[in-house]
């Protein structure tokens, strides 16, 4: 908090134009938070930054009006055009809570973009009609600015062809239909009139429960916020995978065959060396003994509790310090935050079984299945001493861990043995892990392109270290045509986005049972 | 798995990842619940046995929350900058629905866990208490006979399994939060007095309230009856202050560790509670196989779903049930 302070504080001093922070429940969406939960934690987040600026003496007038928020707008559509609308509403309450004067300061300005979670890897082109609807959700609702998401990214980063087709929804939705002449066009509505009301009662009763803990600090700090959030993660996966939520190609109207499509490649070597490159130049051209000093100063104003942060690091990087540097001297004073592994269990299994109603035949949709594959879970036990166990490793510099978190909480209620992987691992320290806690295969969970050297890296680990009997599946996003040099490398099982849990588990289970023999 | 390559990888010293892996491999045999597993595991443990011993077995306990993976990270690193060697195993209770388990203990100390000089094991409680306690006493054996010097053994602060951690450790350690007025309601009576040092951790946040903490858990130990041999000869149950999460109060946890055990081996109590541990355990094993035996035996297999019900039902009392089915072990019928 003392940085969030310490930002508003310098911007509405020198960049009064500048939108100082902005408020994020983006993430919280795409971790899994449903409508009213991300509406909720971040005007409480705000409401904590609003507090912490005047706590450091500031008048709420100086610097609310700069303040940003930033929406996920997922496929729920009404709900999400709600959600903007009620936001505005609780802000302005928020807001007069704190005695703001100036109507600025009352006012919610929002930037959106449109969930990259909801894409799909399967028949990829029904993403440009995905992120068109929640483009539109977002533009009903009022945003003052819009991302749109590429079609091909739940596959790979984007090519300059699907970038274009994102920029151009917006364009299309601005300059073509006219939909923004219009300021609130669903006000009046009953539908949604009752429907934003509902939204604004339901966050703000999450607001007033936040506020008895103690506030947003508080709540992020105990835990409780981020298992609030996976408990809603596992239970939507658990929707899906029972066929209860539709997703059309996943769950329904799924192709016999993908076409593949081109994607964009990554050669992550040669960014890398590139990056290192640059680093190695910057460093060799700038004045060392300068930098050296601006970074202490920066580990004593935190440690002191004195100055500017931002100042100091803007003034650090006019020496050209690097990010990372900054951000090292600031560990030096606050060391490093260790994301704390909640464990959700049995919210997975209760939900599946909730939907789970029989009015699908998809493979890993049913009761039966669920239930054979729990037996059989049983039977290895009694055959093998042992349950099967996995590990669910993050690899690389890839913090995006739903996925992972989602799976582990699933395989768990199946009656495997999961271990959860620390975030950042290299391969090396994976490989260690699993072999000491002597897993049975390893899942490697991967968003963020690293596929292609961190597989295979994680894969020669194990073998180096002994452990061939350790077999090594990956999830996440991965393009159709890395598939065949991942199987080369080594890998037992890929399964993409979409992939029910329940099959990628009994295919797990059958890899594993191959690999003992 | 075979016990011999086991054995020689677990005490050889001159390659480190073949014995690492031969840790877990030996910890996974004895864990496993095949029976042609436990007789390689007995096997095992047999020939492991005069290589361990040497060890301080170091039982930690608290409730979730209190900082007991911080605190041994942070213990850990400060041991292995002396120059011992630290296992840690740690037990993660299992689901009673689905019997499966998520173990997430090394995410929480992610410095000790890369450590070479560190090895750190979850372990599934798989359902039945007793059953941690036995597995990891002997898993404990293992990590000695591979030369760890310090083994922890960490528990969830949840009841039962405190008891038996104290019962398999050398040193049973405490954490506790400063708040203690209100919490020590919480802990089980029988908790506090297995206790030889409670740490009151989280104590940066506000000195003032943990060393009030601190003098009413004293006070609560005196009360609790646990000074009652008043003698310097004994070892005293101490509170200390702790901060896991800034790395102090370790030294002083260590020196009264060091305390405790050369007052212990100068007193005797130190060989003697290992004996009766020892003994205690070779008991447990016996109920729990006299158990086995009795419900694996096909006539009370037979006879039991018919006594269930006369007993609930009142047709037949609970004591002569008991003795009928008791009967029917060593073949006799009534």
């Amino acid at each position: 908090m003392r940085i969030i302070g310490d930002i508003i504080e310098y911007t509405a001093k020198n960049m009064p134009k500048f939108n100082s922070i902005s408020i994020s429940g983006y993430h919280m969406q795409e971790a899994g938070a449903n409508q009213a939960l991300e509406l909720a934690f971040t005007l409480a987040d705000g409401k904590e930054y609003v507090k912490t600026a005047i706590a450091k003496g500031m008048d709420v007038d100086d610097f609310a009006g700069r303040l940003s928020f930033f929406w996920a707008i997922g496929m729920n559509f009404y709900l999400e055009v709600a959600k903007m609308r009620a936001a505005r509403l609780l802000w302005c309450r928020i807001m007069k809570g704190f005695d703001a004067k100036n109507p600025k300061s009352l006012m919610l300005r929002t930037h959106c973009q449109t969930s990259g979670w909801s894409l799909t890897e399967q028949d990829p082109y029904n993403n440009v009609v995905r992120t068109t609807v929640e483009a539109m959700a977002a533009v009903f609702g009022g945003t003052q600015s819009l991302h749109t998401n590429s079609f091909d990214e739940a596959i790979a980063l984007p090519t300059e062809f699907s970038a274009r087709i994102a920029r151009n929804t917006q364009l299309i939705i601005q300059e073509e239909t006219h939909i923004t002449n219009v300021v609130d066009p669903w006000a009046g509505s009953y539908m949604m009139e009752s429907l934003t009301n509902e939204m604004a009662e339901k966050a703000w009763a999450i607001i007033q429960e936040v506020e008895a803990m103690g506030g947003m600090t508080k709540a992020v700090d105990s835990g409780w916020a981020k298992l609030k959030i996976e408990a809603a993660a596992a239970e939507k996966q658990a929707r899906i995978d029972s066929g209860k939520d539709v997703i059309v190609g996943i769950n329904k109207y799924k192709l016999k065959t993908e076409d593949a499509i081109e994607t964009r490649e990554i050669d992550n070597v040669s960014v890398r060396d590139g990056q290192i490159a640059r680093l190695k130049e910057i460093k060799s051209k700038r004045d060392t003994s300068g930098v050296t000093a601006a970074l202490a100063a920066i580990t004593t104003a935190a440690k002191e509790n004195s100055g500017n942060l931002l100042d100091l690091s803007i003034k650090a990087i006019r020496l050209r310090a690097t990010v990372g540097e900054v951000s090292d001297a600031l560990e030096a004073a606050y060391g490093r935050h260790r994301a704390d592994p909640q464990k959700v269990q049995g919210v997975y299994a209760a939900a599946y079984g909730q939907n789970a109603d029989g009015t699908t035949s998809n493979e890993g949709e049913t009761m039966e299945y669920w239930n054979a594959l729990k037996a059989d879970i049983a039977k290895f036990a009694d055959k093998q001493g042992r349950r099967p166990r996995v590990m669910i490793s993050k690899l690389g510099q890839d913090g995006h861990d739903r996925g992972a978190k989602v799976v582990a909480t699933a395989f768990a209620d199946l009656g495997f043995d999961v271990d959860m992987g620390p975030l950042f691992q290299t391969p090396e320290e994976c490989a260690r892990q699993a072999i000491e806690n002597d897993v049975h295969a390893v899942g490697v969970s991967t968003l963020a392109a690293g596929h292609k050297t961190l597989v295979p890296a994680i894969i020669a680990e194990l073998k180096k270290q002994g452990a061939n009997d350790i077999i090594v599946f990956v999830g996440g996003v991965i393009p159709r045509q890395d598939y065949d040099m991942l199987y080369e490398a080594g890998v037992k099982g890929i399964y993409g986005p979409g992939t029910p849990i329940p099959v990628s588990a009994r295919d797990v289970l059958a890899q594993i049972e191959k690999a003992q023999g | 798995m075979q016990s011999a390559g086991l054995l020689d990888g677990v005490v050889q010293r001159a390659d480190a990842l073949t014995q690492r892996r031969a840790v877990a491999k030996a910890i996974t045999l004895l864990e496993s619940t095949r029976a042609d597993h436990r007789a390689q595991a007995d096997e095992l443990l047999t020939k492991l046995l005069p290589h361990t011993g040497k060890s301080l077995r170091l039982g930690i306990s608290g409730v979730p929350g209190v900082g007991k993976s911080t605190f041994i990270e942070a213990l850990g690193l400060y041991l292995i900058e002396q120059g011992h060697r630290v296992a840690v195993l740690t037990i993660d209770p299992s689901s009673t629905v689905s019997g499966g388990s998520i173990l997430g203990d090394k995410t929480r100390m992610e410095k000790l866990s890369v450590d070479q000089r560190a090895y750190i094991r979850p372990s599934p409680s798989s359902g039945t208490l007793g059953g941690v306690a036995e597995k990891t006493r002997e898993a404990m054996l293992v990590c000695e006979a591979a030369g760890f010097d310090v083994v922890i053994v960490e528990t969830v602060g949840v009841g039962q399994s405190e008891t038996a951690v104290a019962g398999m450790t050398d040193m049973f350690v405490l954490l506790q939060l400063p708040n203690a007025g209100d919490d020590l309601q919480a802990i089980k009576k029988g908790v506090m007095e297995l206790a030889d040092i409670v740490l009151i951790n989280k104590s940066d946040i506000d000195p003032l309230a943990s060393e009030r903490a601190r003098l009413q858990i004293t006070a609560a130990m005196q009360l609790l009856g646990m000074f009652a041999e008043q003698s310097d000869k004994n070892w005293h149950p101490k509170a200390l202050l702790l901060s896991a999460l800034n790395a102090q109060g370790i030294d002083t946890f260590w020196q009264a560790v060091n305390e405790f055990k050369t007052l212990q081996n100068a007193n005797g109590k130190f060989a003697t509670k290992r004996q009766q541990q020892a003994l205690a355990w070779m008991w447990e094993r016996i109920d729990a196989g006299l158990k086995q035996q009795f419900k694996s035996n096909l006539q009370v297999q037979a006879q039991m779903p018919q006594m269930v019900s006369d007993v609930s039902e009142g047709r037949v009392a609970a004591s002569t049930a008991a003795r009928i089915l008791l009967n029917l072990l060593e073949g006799k019928y009534i």
